[in-house]
């Protein structure tokens, strides 16, 4: 724990011990501040410079004023990175927001198991994305299992449409047959329609029914064509705005960041007072009523700061861009920076003046995110 | 006991600084096995009265990035792979050395030469080559009984067996698998005698020679007659081919050694591109990699006693042998290893003889390298996966295109 020092007596060699202190605490600073100063400061001062000229990271940097801004916007692979990249961010922010506050919930219930649970969800946070990149890749490829399952799923519509159907008449059958003997018993006993005991029995009479219905004939799997739907290289785009394969990496940039953004609601769920939900319980709330009212806004802050890394995290995806690379079709994937970095390292012939004007736009687009997004965010510092 | 000490430690001090050590940036991957092989067992032995050793350093990743990256921060090996895909752009760097009066070209096959050539000056000494081939599955044509493509054939008696082959297989069986990719389909669009750029530096992909291949090659795939390797789940047709599936693929002699590898029981053979129906000529690639010096490097001199080395009939005896790429030396074009017998040696006889045979040009797109091909393979995929008709995807691939060539 830090010591604190107060001014209540008087300390004569003070200011000596703070200006030691405060050396001691540049020493230990110094690694960080210097990294930050060279790959930083010193890298976005020389962009910042590029972006005005004609370098092609060879010859010496000419002066071009805004031309390489202006060319940038007549270029239509940078409208449709901006555009992409606009539409990634928003909508895997949300996706991993959401995702990440309910798995965070669920993970912070007294179960059976919790440990494994934690520990099993947080994998995919610290595979390495490259790996989790190919290994989508491999599960979503024309005869890959996505599309296997997707097959299977619609050739058995029948059994599966007759278990549920089953399954949900048994279970009420047998939840109105226990009320009405509650009822004739005139006891003050109440059952859930999701009573255990009951649904593993309801359970057992849907597949009984499923596997008489199969062996009498009643119901076959239906003859359909195998479901070869092309996830990756696919030209098509969900309500004729975003590409497929962008969608592919929003899947699977979301199933990696969940994780990570769990971790900070189950810190921030921790912290919140016990009494807050007794208090809520007295009052007759519901688990719902608890989550929107209790949860929800005592977790504004780790919302601010999950959402605030989230955007700058997405607005800056490459690495799945660049293992795709080129079974997708490039106007579906690409990103700012993607193309920034396709417009830098060109084989020998780097664009890197207009790249690096390219690297500003996505700085300046990063900073009007964030900015915009705290007036919807109030963090506590800023309440 | 403590002198003689000392004085080994500075005999072997000075053994080592006499060494000079030249470093070799190149692919990641398979390359560093090879190579290594190379420099341990031909190159370094030989230089080692010299006093020069050989050390193989593979760039990770993107190589042409890589690469980019070293030679502009002055990190760049002695010697670099430059592949004639990127070539342009690297010898407009200015940081290669020029390598006039300092290599013979002479015993190198004049066309690999120019690959490498700007105004005049040599830039890369071409350490191999491939060109493209048709290799089929003898035993599927055998199966059908259908006879195996051969060089008489044009593209419609190809594309009749192909689709013969596919018919008495049955629905699991493809004729050949193409992939949406100009590295395949510009061997038949050459074919046609049509050219990546006019003389005036522009490419017209409205042009109807163009179209006539383009239709003959995403034909297939809509008939189906061909697959692409995704639908196989596959990266590349060399993939589909070693699967048995398929009964042809269009490759280079890297086929060989994967085949070899991957499904040794594959009984194969090689014949080459089919000729166009009208102009009765064929179309090809050449694929190389040369060996280029920096022009920054401080061991220059021991730089082009490696790179003699690396190009020497000995070392391209044993590329050749092993199946990965045709030699670049004219004295090894007649090596009796093209009259052996074996499935590779005769794949590799095609593969040479598709250098020079009919409407051949290098895998090259000046300074737009591979932002050149994407429209192309953009309209490929689009019409072979029945997305849009022939017309429709030329003329959105000819306005990418524009756009790419005015930047």
């Amino acid at each position: 724990m830090l010591k604190t020092r107060t001014k209540d007596t008087p300390n004569p060699s003070g200011k000596k011990q703070t200006g030691k202190d405060t050396f001691t605490a540049y020493l230990f600073l110094a690694p960080f501040l210097l990294t930050l100063l060279v790959f930083f400061f010193y890298g976005f001062v020389r962009a910042v410079y590029f972006s005005f000229t004609d370098y092609d990271l060879f010859n010496p940097p000419k002066w071009m004023g805004f031309r390489s801004y202006l060319n940038i916007f007549q270029d239509d692979k940078f409208r449709i990175a901006l555009i992409n990249t606009l539409l990634f961010s928003f909508l895997t922010t949300a996706l991993q927001t959401a995702g990440a506050l309910l798995l965070a919930v669920v993970l912070n219930q007294r179960i059976r198991g919790l440990m494994f649970f934690r520990s099993a969800y947080y994998m995919p946070s610290i595979t390495s994305s490259v790996v989790i990149t190919l290994v989508f890749l491999w599960l979503f490829q024309k005869k890959g299992i996505a599309n296997y399952l997707t097959t299977q799923f619609t050739q058995y519509t029948p059994h599966i449409l007759l278990f549920v159907g089953v399954t949900v008449l048994a279970q009420i059958l047998q939840v109105l047959l226990e009320k009405a003997k509650i009822r004739q018993a005139k006891s003050s006993f109440q059952i859930s329609w999701f009573d255990p005991l009951l649904l593993w029995i309801s359970v057992a009479i849907g597949g009984i029914a499923v596997l008489v219905a199969s062996f009498m004939g009643w119901i076959q799997p239906r003859d359909v064509a195998s479901f070869d739907f092309d996830w990756v290289y696919n030209t098509d785009k969900l309500f004729g705005l975003l590409p497929i394969p962008l969608l592919f990496i929003i899947l699977m940039n979301t199933f990696t960041t969940i994780p990570t953004l769990m971790l900070f609601f189950l810190a921030g769920l921790q912290g919140i007072s016990s009494s807050l939900y007794e208090a809520a319980e007295l009052d007759g709330a519901t688990p719902w009523q608890k989550f929107r009212y209790v949860t929800v806004p005592q977790l504004q802050p780790v919302t601010f700061y999950a959402v605030t890394i989230s955007l700058i995290g997405t607005l800056q995806m490459f690495d799945q861009v660049k293992v795709i690379g080129d079974a997708a079709p490039l106007d579906s994937i690409i990103t700012l920076s993607y193309y920034i970095y396709n417009y830098s390292f060109r084989g020998g012939s780097s664009l890197a003046g207009m790249a690096s004007a390219a690297a500003m736009i996505l700085a300046a687009l990063t900073l009007l995110v964030v900015l915009l997004q705290r007036q919807f965010f109030k963090d506590e510092v800023n309440r | 006991m403590k002198r003689s000490l000392l004085l080994a430690a500075a005999l072997l001090a000075g053994a080592a600084s006499a060494e000079t050590v030249v470093k070799l940036n190149g692919f990641a991957g398979a390359d560093v096995a090879i190579v290594n092989d190379l420099l341990n067992k031909i190159v370094n032995p030989a230089l080692a009265k010299d006093g020069i050793r050989a050390v193989f350093e593979p760039l990770q990743g993107d190589f042409n990035a890589a690469l980019t990256n070293a030679l502009s921060s002055g990190t760049a090996g002695d010697l670099m792979y430059i592949d004639i895909f990127v070539a342009p752009g690297f010898i407009k760097t200015g940081k290669l050395l020029p390598l006039n009066g300092k290599v013979s070209t002479k015993p190198f096959v004049p066309s690999l030469v120019k690959a490498f050539t700007d105004t005049g000056k040599v830039y890369a000494i071409a350490k191999d080559f491939n060109s493209l081939a048709i290799t089929y599955n003898k035993d599927l044509f055998d199966e059908a009984d259908v006879a195996y493509p051969n060089e008489n054939d044009t593209w419609s008696t190809f594309a009749d067996k192909l689709r013969k082959v596919k018919k008495a297989l049955g629905n699991d069986y493809y004729g050949i698998c193409l992939p949406a990719d100009f590295a395949r389909f510009g061997a038949f669009a050459f074919a046609t005698g049509w050219k990546t750029f006019d003389s005036k530096g522009n490419s017209n992909l409205l042009d109807s020679r163009f179209k006539e291949a383009f239709n003959f090659y995403t034909g297939l795939v809509k008939d189906k007659t061909a697959i692409l390797p995704s639908d196989l789940s596959q990266g590349w047709s060399g993939g589909c081919f070693g699967g048995g599936k398929v009964a042809a693929a269009i490759e280079g002699a890297w086929i060989s050694g994967f085949l070899r590898d991957n499904a040794p029981n594959l009984k194969y053979g090689t014949a080459p591109i089919p000729r166009n129906d009208k102009t009765k000529k064929r179309g090809n690639f050449i694929f190389t990699v040369g060996w280029a010096v920096n022009k920054d490097s401080k061991v220059q001199a021991a730089a082009l006693k490696v790179l003699d080395q690396l190009t020497s009939e000995k070392t391209q005896q044993f590329i050749l042998t092993e199946g990965l790429a045709i030699p670049s030396r004219t004295s090894l074009q007649s090596n009796s290893y093209f009259n052996k017998t074996t499935q590779e040696a005769m794949n590799a006889k095609v593969v040479f003889e598709g250098a020079s045979d009919g409407y051949v040009y290098g895998y090259s797109f000046k300074q737009y390298g591979g932002d050149w091909m994407t429209p192309v393979n953009a309209a490929l995929q689009a019409v072979m996966s029945g997305k849009a008709t022939t017309d429709e995807a030329l003329k959105k691939a000819q306005s990418d295109l524009n756009s790419v060539m005015k930047r």
